[in-house]
């Protein structure tokens, strides 16, 4: 009888061991009455010195940041439905306005007082956090990506091209001049230099230059039409001309094409320095950052927002003005190449450092004026879907042959009929 | 300790229905059920509950945190019709079949091996084979990933160095499966050459010393004595191959993203529906693809069944 109550007990307290999670209830403060905030970002989002000074410049608060791995989002999603073990304060990607449809999730920034901040962002950035009826704010902006013309001055030599950022923008000033380069820079290396990475790169580029997506702020489909059509063409063009590598990014070919010297150029965000400078170490000093042909755009770039879970949103509210104020953002460049939101800050010096990678040019001095001129533009909760089924369409045309036409056909036939399905 | 058996609990009881006395039982039993009850409890919160609930989601659009809007055989109707769905199946049909035939050959090829008689260093050997099923298949999938390289691949330098064309390996409709199916080879045939290895030893030595007194030839011992005494060891390992060919995802999720490889040729069933449930964030459809899915394993589970019941009839 001994041994069948012990082992009775034993499972009893295996299955209260297993509840026990479930039940338990944080209200987010201690002892001694200090509020513990956590924040969920992702690595090299955020500025970890910084965060850790949270607690010097808010006393009353014990900030757990929290670098979350993996699937983020998904994570993020997981926490909402599960209405609880969401963080207080969470980063958010430039997937930021896929959260417009459940913005309840979030508190609304506006009834905190974050109007009185517009004026220190940009504008473009700082639309991209507001729903589209203007009412509601569910994040503050963190970093951007403005883009630029990244190009091999070594190389636009020997084609002949201009080599001085400020020449190659006077000349390279649209796509079509772009695209003429690549031709002469095709026939200068006999085909052996290829002046685009990937079809891809020219028709995403295209489109973040431009003031409309593919949806319009009623979430109406609208990437039959004229600039993503533009876009479309522009990477078709490079297609046919045979001016693309074909070489998909953020893979160890397109590294390997890129620290051989088989491509002259890509536009790319700011953030595309850290990658280039990993990616193609033996090409230190040859690249050269200018304006981009067609215009400034944006890609990427993260946001801060608040849950509806936080028990502290007031408190909360203070730290994620204070982390993302212009001194800050300012400090983060300098240690994780974030580049910052706050226009007030573009003329300090300690913005624009030399940067040997690039021959010693003060490469942000390009991307400042990129920043302040990009045109506002809505992405919608619905860009990826597009996008992912654009993006499929222009490899199939790259590296299966597929017809321009029949492929653009079909993308809008298959984004029409997904779209069903939301 | 007291006998449950002895107690008496069912004697000078007026005779009840038969639910009431299987109530009695199980109050009687009641230890047992609760030792046995952890499982339960456990499958019916992780196991029965999604199943039902995922069944409930395929007649509803649900993003995971909105409002669920019901849409009847909406979704059904959009699978029927669904050219990414049905082209996901074809595709991992597919690799099924560039991967398992090779696989199970080569399993074969290098048990008949290990179990040769003049073989030295034999555990070393097993050991060997069977590495690379304990290896991270996430690991496995970023070398593949360097050895196809397209333009600076490993496979691609020896190809060209031998005065080969290159071989478009990850932008090639065609390719990329191979690609991925050469990754499950590698991964599973020292698995499957360890099963047969198992096989072949429990083949008794009798019937080879006959065959051999007989004066059969190798060729005519290999196709008479161990591939009919082996029958129900490659049965088992083409059914598991058949269950894991289903579920290919990792291969392909590493080698070409979420999107399935260039224009989705190597998108399999498995990664479609993780692509919708947790990229696209559409549970419902998601849902009515896995209850898609569910048919059509139902269809093949059966055909398979058929097969293995053949032999036994004859």
């Amino acid at each position: 009888m001994r041994w069948k109550q012990l082992i009775l007990l034993c499972l009893a307290a295996v299955l209260a061991a297993g509840t026990a999670g479930c039940g338990q209830k944080d209200d987010g403060s201690d002892g001694n009455g200090k509020i513990t905030l956590t924040l969920w970002y992702w690595n090299r989002s955020m500025d970890d010195n910084l965060l850790k000074q949270v607690e010097q410049k808010f006393p009353n608060i014990h900030l757990k940041a929290e670098k979350i791995g993996g699937d983020f989002k998904a994570k993020l999603m997981a926490a909402f439905a599960a209405r609880s073990g969401a963080p207080d304060i969470v980063g958010l990607n430039d997937w930021v306005a896929e959260f417009f449809p459940n913005r309840d999730q979030f508190v609304n920034l506006f009834d905190y007082g974050s109007k009185e901040l517009k004026p220190l962002y940009l504008e473009w950035k700082w639309n991209q956090t507001v729903t589209p009826d203007g009412q509601y704010q569910i994040a503050l902006p963190m970093d951007t990506g403005p883009t630029a013309l990244f190009y091999r001055e070594d190389l636009f030599q020997k084609a002949g091209l201009p080599t001085d950022p400020k020449e190659v923008s006077a000349q390279l000033k649209t796509w079509d001049d772009y695209i003429a380069a690549g031709e002469k820079l095709k026939k200068a290396t006999n085909g052996s230099v290829y002046m685009f990475d990937n079809i891809n790169t020219v028709f995403n580029q295209t489109l973040a230059q431009s003031d409309k997506l593919y949806f319009n702020t009623a979430d109406e489909f609208i990437g039959d039409q004229e600039p993503v059509k533009r876009a479309w063409d522009n990477a078709v063009k490079v297609h046919e001309l045979g001016l693309s590598a074909g070489i998909s990014g953020g893979t160890p070919e397109w590294n390997a094409a890129m620290n051989k010297g088989d491509v002259a150029s890509f536009i790319g965000a700011v953030w595309m320095k850290q990658i280039l400078m990993d990616a193609a170490p033996d090409t230190k000093g040859k690249w050269r950052i200018a304006r981009a042909p067609g215009g400034d755009g944006n890609s990427g770039g993260s946001f801060i927002a608040i849950t509806k879970q936080s028990k502290h949103p007031k408190e909360a509210y203070e730290v994620i003005k204070w982390l993302e104020n212009p001194e800050n953002q300012l400090n983060t460049l300098g240690t994780y190449n974030l580049f910052p939101s706050t226009p007030s800050i573009f003329g300090d010096p300690k913005m624009t450092p030399q940067e040997p990678f690039f021959g010693n040019q003060r490469t942000n001095e390009i991307f400042s004026e990129s920043a302040k001129h990009v045109k506002s533009a809505y992405r919608g909760p619905k860009f990826s879907i597009a996008n992912s089924v654009f993006s499929d369409k222009l490899s199939t045309v790259e590296n299966q042959n597929l017809p321009a036409d029949q492929a653009w056909q079909e993308a809008i036939k298959r984004i029409r009929k997904e779209l069903l399905l939301y | 300790m007291t006998n449950p058996n002895t107690a008496p609990a069912a004697t000078g009881r007026k005779p009840a229905g038969k639910q009431a006395e299987l109530w009695r039982e199980i109050v009687k039993n009641r230890a047992i059920y609760l030792f046995i009850s952890p499982f339960y409890i456990l499958f019916a919160i992780f196991g029965l509950f999604p199943v039902l609930f995922s069944l409930y989601l395929a007649f509803n659009k649900w993003d995971g945190i909105g409002r669920m809007r019901f849409t009847g055989l909406n979704q059904f109707r959009y699978l029927v019709t669904d050219v990414q769905f049905w082209k996901a199946i074809w595709n991992t049909l597919q690799i099924w079949v560039y991967s398992t035939i090779p696989m199970l050959f080569f399993a074969l090829l290098i048990a008949f091996l290990l179990n040769a008689a003049f073989l030295k260093y034999r555990t070393l050997y097993r050991i060997a084979y069977f590495l690379p099923n304990v290896t991270s298949i996430v690991a496995v999938a970023i070398v593949f990933g360097t050895l196809f390289g397209n333009k600076y691949g490993l496979l691609n330098f020896v190809l060209t160095s031998i005065g080969l064309a290159p071989v478009q390996w990850l932008s090639s409709a065609f390719w990329i499966k191979i690609a991925i199916a050469s990754m499950v080879v590698w991964r599973w045939t020292g698995y499957n050459a360890i099963i047969y290895l198992a096989g072949l030893q429990s083949i008794p030595s009798v019937l080879y010393e006959a065959a051999r007194i007989d004066g059969a030839s190798t060729w005519q011992t290999f196709t008479r004595i161990t591939v009919p005494l082996l029958r129900p060891v490659i049965l088992f390992t083409v059914l598991t191959s058949t269950i894991g060919g289903m579920q290919i995802f990792t291969e392909s999720q590493v080698l070409n993203g979420n999107g399935g490889g260039p224009g989705g040729a190597g998108m399999t069933i498995v990664l479609y529906l993780y692509q919708l449930a947790f990229v696209k964030y559409l549970f419902g459809y998601a849902s009515t693809v896995a209850w898609g899915l569910f048919v059509i394993i139902a269809a093949f589970s059966y055909l398979n069944y058929k097969i293995v019941q053949r032999p036994d009839a004859s």
